[in-house]
Parts: structure tokens; sequence; C-alpha cells
């Protein structure tokens, strides 16, 4: 057990507190019933973006901040927190921040804590249909104006992201870590003479320590551990499709220069492939693809997967799947290809001319969403309680405007004197949330079915629509307003 | 000795009970001045009078003498309710959903304090408050005046044992409560008057707290006398939730009609929703002469309940259904 800095007390008294530290020490032991518990008003299990987010906004927050909070995380928080990569190398999984999930991370006081010079905002969109062309540009009308500028959102490194936050975290200090630490079960706890703690959940580590939460959040990610104690189900599908993520090298910075970056998606048949850009001419991958084409992916040379992604963008669905069905040997076919293919140069992205070494990693994608976000003594944000489609990705964002709305509804508890675990003053964050998250989980899966389809009516309606929007700039305004918002909208 | 829960939800909707319950009301001398009408209103009652609380409207003529406020109808009432108390999806929701507004409303208070009260407070204690609420029942609000920070204790009263019973259960849950919440079983007139010569404050509060409790008590105005002496005379603050007698018990009276007649030229919903607010100021504008101290002028809030959303602050509803009222002692 790591303690960032010594936990204070005063939520649960003092003396309580001491009592119980006391009753340990006396007691120490394997015996999970003989040992008493260290009791928490807060414990969250995973130390995530999500997990962290809200214990900075709690310990940033004077009303919330006197809370005896406890984080449970089986990685080494030391090693994330010194997270570090040379200039020139980017680790791939990235994720978009929407500017209100950086003001959120602003206000809580972590946004100056991450590496500033490797986050990329990007200013426009160039999304289209890979059957038909048809296209829907994003950029801002000329005197058109967004609360955030013109950033539509911040391409940002995971491990940037949290490595900030526990920076954030340790400068506030005040919570116990346990890093490197297995849940080994949870179970609930025990009646005393003085205490009744048979509605609080007891989370039992690995080496015995036994952390009794009034408020457990599971941010442990779509497996939560949490949520299976809450008896909570998920549910949902799979997509059958993987995410073939990697770091790339670009031509150039981008058709806008350093100062004017672009986000393209194209839909293909099989999923979107988008390639969002990172500082310099560095740019991230996110490939939608059935998992037999990802496992071609992953197996090919540099040199042809680098011709694949341009493929991806330039040629045609019909020529793609030709050349997934090739073991290797990519790169001539693309170039012989690409001289009998059409395409505005400047609408697609700058040619891909390199990967960066072992960044080719792959993921099953899923739509998962739980039952409820709340129980008795239990909350769960993020991944736990919610899996998305990554094309609109809103996964991330979508975690921080749980974390944003779970420490309003606490931080409303504590100054009201409610009881901050029971489900009743956990309420106001359920209904927040939950029907929020579930329209954009709805709105994704919709956009991925629509556009798995290649052939048939439904192409020409997809591409009518997505022309029409493209017509209406009022419409677009408002919709990369949204995009930039925090919630409902994708695109 | 709280209000059935689903009372408030339902108040406007089941003006039956509420006629039982003000079957009561007039016996309360809140307007001792006013006999003749306090009359009138009582012929007129009795006669819309449900018969399931027949027994209370007909319950003995006050007397100085009476030695308590309880009516043993409405502990064994609520001592039936007892083991409902905490469950949120039960009867008593809608009083757990009420909770959070008491606290805004107290914060209102205290904010308003007056400046010279206020600086002397601070100078004196300078953080901590002593709630005494009473008519605790299973505990939401004590409990909750307890998690507080800026609280240093509750002494919560009830005199139903059984409810008490649970509300000392659900205490032992959490352990940021020990020490800083305690029951009595009591009435409050059992309860030790505060002493001035006695050090720890004398035994008086910075927060007395009635919450849904006055609409229970058979004479109100010997009650409010009773538990105002516990509020600190330099800036202490009664507060109190109740129901206004709504104009569909009002309407029908003949003591609503001549007053409307006389007192407010139209809308006899504004002349009933009025009188509740002014009984209670009445009371506190005249309680210096009853040897109750000084008081300054009274807060009000009304709040709504809408199923689905909870309460909701709505200016004016005191004057219908459940409101707050929040008073400073001065002296």
């Amino acid at each position: 057990m790591g303690t960032l800095v010594a936990a204070r007390a005063a939520y649960v008294c003092r003396t309580c507190a001491q009592h119980f530290h006391k009753q340990l020490g006396l007691r120490r032991g394997y015996s999970s019933s003989a040992a008493q518990p260290d009791i928490y008003d807060v414990v969250c299990v995973g130390g995530g973006p999500a997990g962290l987010s809200l214990l900075t906004a709690l310990r940033s927050n004077p009303i919330t901040s006197h809370l005896r909070i406890a984080l449970v995380e089986a990685q080494d928080l030391a090693k994330m927190k010194s997270w570090k990569l040379p200039r020139d190398s980017f680790s791939n999984r990235c994720s978009s921040l929407t500017p209100s999930s950086a003001m959120f991370l602003d206000r809580i006081g972590a946004w100056k804590h991450m590496e500033r010079d490797r986050v990329q905002e990007y200013q426009e969109m160039q999304v289209w249909d890979g059957v038909t062309g048809a296209r829907i540009e994003f950029d801002w009308a000329p005197g058109s104006t967004s609360p955030a500028g013109t950033t539509i959102a911040y391409m940002i490194e995971n491990l940037n992201l949290t490595s900030g936050l526990l920076r954030r975290l340790e400068e506030l200090g005040g919570v116990s870590t346990f890093d490197n630490a297995r849940v080994e079960k949870i179970s609930y706890g025990e009646e005393t003479e003085e205490l009744d703690l048979r509605e609080w959940p007891l989370v039992h580590l690995s080496g015995g320590k036994q952390l009794a939460a009034r408020l457990l959040v599971g941010a442990d990610g779509a497996n939560s551990p949490v949520r299976t104690f809450a008896g909570i189900p998920a549910r949902g599908w799979d997509y059958g499709r993987h995410g073939v993520v990697a770091t790339l090298e670009l031509e150039g910075e981008g058709w806008g220069g350093a100062n004017t970056k672009i986000a393209y998606q194209r839909f293909l048949p099989t999923g979107p492939v988008a390639l969002l850009p990172l500082p310099g001419n560095h740019s991230t991958l996110v490939w939608s693809t059935t998992p037999s084409n990802a496992s071609l992916l992953k197996s090919l040379s540099a040199e042809d997967f680098v011709a694949m992604v341009n493929a991806a963008f330039r040629l045609t669905p019909t020529d793609l799947e030709y050349m997934h069905t090739q073991g290797s040997g990519q790169a001539d076919e693309y170039s012989w290809r690409l001289q009998h293919t059409k395409f505005d140069t400047w609408a697609v992205p700058q040619a891909v001319t390199g990967v960066q070494e072992g960044s080719i990693a792959s993921f099953p994608l899923k739509l998962r969403h739980a039952d409820t976000y709340i129980g008795e003594r239990v909350a769960l944000v993020g991944d736990a309680a919610h899996t998305i489609h990554p094309l609109a990705g809103q996964g991330l964002n979508q975690g921080q405007g749980d974390v944003q709305s779970l420490a309003n509804t606490i931080e409303y508890a504590v100054s009201h004197g409610w009881d901050i675990g029971v489900a009743m003053s956990l309420e106001p964050y359920l209904s927040e949330r939950y029907a929020a998250n579930h329209v954009l989980l709805g709105v994704c899966d919709k956009l991925h079915k629509l556009y798995s389809v290649g052939s048939g009516p439904l192409v020409h309606l997809r591409s009518a629509g997505l022309s029409a929007v493209n017509a209406l700039t009022p419409l677009k305004a408002f919709l990369m307003r949204q995009a930039a918002g925090n919630g409902i909208k994708v695109f | 000795m709280r209000a059935t829960p689903s009372r408030h939800a339902t108040a406007l909707l089941r003006p039956g009970r509420l006629y039982a319950r003000r079957g009561a009301a007039p016996q309360l001398p809140l307007h001792p001045s006013q006999p003749t009408q306090t009359r009138h209103y009582l012929s007129a009652t009795s006669s819309t009078t449900a018969s399931s609380s027949a027994s209370a409207s007909h319950a003995p003529p006050p007397s100085s003498s009476s030695p308590y406020s309880v009516n043993a109808t409405e502990i064994s009432h609520f001592s039936a309710l007892a083991s409902s108390w905490w469950d949120p999806h039960g009867p008593s929701r809608p009083l757990h959903l009420m909770n959070p507004l008491r606290h805004d409303f107290i914060r209102a208070c205290l904010s308003s304090s007056s400046s010279t009260h206020q600086q002397q407070r601070q100078q004196q204690t300078p953080t901590k408050l002593r709630y005494l609420d009473v008519g605790c029942g299973g505990g939401i609000f004590a409990e909750s005046a307890a998690r507080l920070a800026n609280t240093a204790h509750v002494r919560a009263v009830d005199p139903s044992e059984a409810v008490l019973s649970v509300a000392r259960a659900h205490a032992r849950r959490d352990p940021a409560l020990r020490g800083k919440l305690e029951y009595l079983c009591t009435p409050i007139e059992a309860l030790p008057l505060p002493d001035d010569n006695n050090n720890n404050n004398g035994g008086y509060y910075d927060v007395v707290s009635l919450f849904e409790v006055l609409e229970h008590v058979d004479y109100p105005a010997e009650f409010l006398s009773r538990v105002a002496r516990f509020v600190r005379p330099d800036g202490g603050w009664l507060v109190m939730s109740t129901i206004a007698r709504t104009w569909t018990s009002w309407v029908v009276t003949n003591l609503v009609a001549e007053d409307l007649l006389r007192v407010v030229p139209r809308g006899t919903h504004d002349w009933a929703k009025y009188v509740n607010a002014h009984e209670l100021e009445a009371f506190f504008a005249g309680a210096e002469g009853k040897g109750l101290g000084r008081w300054g002028t009274p807060r009000v809030m009304g709040v709504v309940y809408v199923p689905g959303f909870g309460w909701r602050e709505v200016r004016g509803s005191e004057k219908v259904g459940n409101y707050f009222f929040g008073v400073q002692r001065l002296g």
C-alpha cells in the first residue's frame, strides 16, 4: 500500500478511524473474518481515466475534499505516473476528448498536468461514405463560433491523461492508494456492538487488507467485478468486428498545416476507418474491420500495412477486399491500383509513410450497457457502465460525463447531509446519465449498422442524407457544436 | 410524530383527512383574541369531519394544565409506520426527498441572520451548530443534520419508543454519526428547559427544528410556546415545516367566508392560504408579550411535490400546501 499523503479521517470521525486502525493493528492476519476493515467514504476500484477523474473531482472540491477516499488499482501507479515517451513516439491508445471534457479536466486542476505538447486539437472533420463517396465536411463557416473556439476535439494519449491525473491527485493528496492490488472478493460487512455494516461493501485485497465502503465506485472496466458484485447485468452484443490501432507517420503535418488539423473517417462496408491527428506529422489509426481482416493487417510488413491504410482512404471497397486476400505484396498492389483510381487528393489524408514499430494492435468491439449505474452503496462509471462502438470517439467522453455527474451528485448529498452511499442519494446520477448514454450508444450502433451495408437502396438513402446535411451550413454548425459539447450527439 | 408520508403527496387530493386533522385545529389557540371565529370554524368542520378520525376532533377542549402535546392516536399511528421509515421506496419516500430542502431552507435562514447576531455568534462559537430536532421520527432529518460538516451535535426527541428504536438501529449503520447524534424518547414538555446559569450554552440550541410535526399536535400554541424556549435567545432559529389548511378545507367554513369578506376583497384561495402564515406570524409577533422572547420577521418557503420529480420550491405555494417557516430569536 502506498499512501499519496496521509489519509485524513473527517467524514468518518477521527476517533472511529483510529479505533479501527488500532483494531487492525491488534488483529493483523489472514483470517478475513477476524480482521477489522478500514472504513472509507469512497472506495474506487479502477485507476483508469474515469476513476482518477472522479477522485480528482472529489478531492479538488472543498465540499467533498474531507471525504475519506481509497483507490484500488491492479497496476503499478508509480509506473503510470512517471510514464514517458520520446517526443517523436506516441502510444497507440489515444482518445478524442471533447472541449467540454477538457474543460472539466481543467476545472478539477488536471489539464495543466497533461503533457500539453503531446496533445493535438483538431478543427475539421472529413467524413465520407466509402461506397458512394457522399461526403460531409465539418469545417467552421467563416465567422461561426463555438464556446471552445474552433476546436472540435483534442487527441490525447490515454497514458498522458492518466499520468496527468495521477500527478494532480498527488498534488491534492489525501487518497489512500492500494496499487498492484488484486480484488480477491467483495462481500458485505458485519454487525458489531457499535456498528452495523451489513449493507456496506467490503473489498478484500490480496494480502488480507479489507476496505469497507460507504460508496463503492466501479471504475473497473467492461468486465467490472464491482458490477458483478452488485448483481447488475450488462446487456449488449459483440459487433463481430475488431478495432485495429496504430501510430502512423504522414508525409507532412496535414493539408491544413500545423494550426488547422483535420480528422478523417471513411465508412467502409466492413466498418469505419479513421485517421486522427497527433502532433507534427503523426496520426493515430482506428480501423474497425472483421476479425480476419484485423489479423491479416497485424501480420503484414510495415510497408504493406502502410499501403493498406493508404488504400483504405483511397481505393474502392472492391479493391480493398481483394487486397485483404493477399498474404503480402500489398505495397505493389496499391501503387498499381492507385493509378487507376480517381480521388480528390485534398479530400483524403496526406499519404501515410510509416508505422511506429510495435504500435499495431487490435481489440474486439462490443456494445454493452449496464441495466443501471447505481445500487445500494454502489455506483458504476465509464466502461463498467457502458461500452460503446469507437466510431464516434465518445467512449472516454461518456466516462467523463459520468464522472462529472457523479461528483456533482456526491457534492449535493454531502452538502445536504445525505449518506452518499444510499441508492436514493445516487438517483440524480442515474437519471442524468442513463438516458444520455443510451441515446449515444444507440446512435453509434445504428451508424455502424447503416454503414455496414455495401449495396442496395439504403446506400443511396444514407448518401443522400449525408450530402443534404453537408449542403446545409447552419445544420452542420449545429452538429459540430454538439460534437464539441459533452454528450448526446455524435458528429 | 411525523406526518403520514403519503399525506404529503396526496394532501391536496384527500381533503377528507385534512378535515379530520383540522378537527383539532380550531382548538389551537393561535388566535386567542378571536374566540368567535374559532367557534365558527369548529362547527363548520365537525359537520364534514371524516368519521375515521372523529375521536381526534372530539378530544377534550384545551386546558392550560394539559400536560403533553402528544396525541396518543398519533403516536400509535407513527409507531405502526416505523418499520417502513427508511425504505426508500416505501411510504416515507416523499419525506426522504423533501429532506434536502429542509437544509436549503435552514441555510437560507442562517445566512439571513441579522448581522449583529451573526457577528456575535461567530465570535462566541465560530463554526459548529447545535440542533434540537423535535418529533424526529425515524431520524431522516436528525441523521442528515448530524452528517453536516458544520454540525456540533444533534439531539433528537420523539415520544414514540417504537419509532426511536428504528432511528437508533438505523444510525448504527453510519460510523460518521457516532458522538454527533443522540436520541431521546420524551415529549417536549418533559425535556428540561434551558438554564441561563448553566454552562454549555445553557442548554439552548442554535437550530430547533419541527418538521412535519405541528399538524399532529393537539394544541399547537402551547406546544410552540414550549419549543420556543429552547432556541438560543441571541440569534438561534426555530424552523418548521407543515401543511397549510387548503382551500378545500377552508372554503366551506364560515370563518373563511367571513374573513374573506372582511379581509381580502377577492379570491378565496388567497385568503385561505394566507391565514396559516398569518397565524404563525401573529404567534411570534405576540410572543414577547407572553414571555417567549423577541423574534424577527419570519421566512416562509412553499414547496410542492411533483410525483416523478420530487419536491420543488414554488413561490407562493406556502399558501396552498406544504411550506417551511423559520423565525429567528432576537432576545
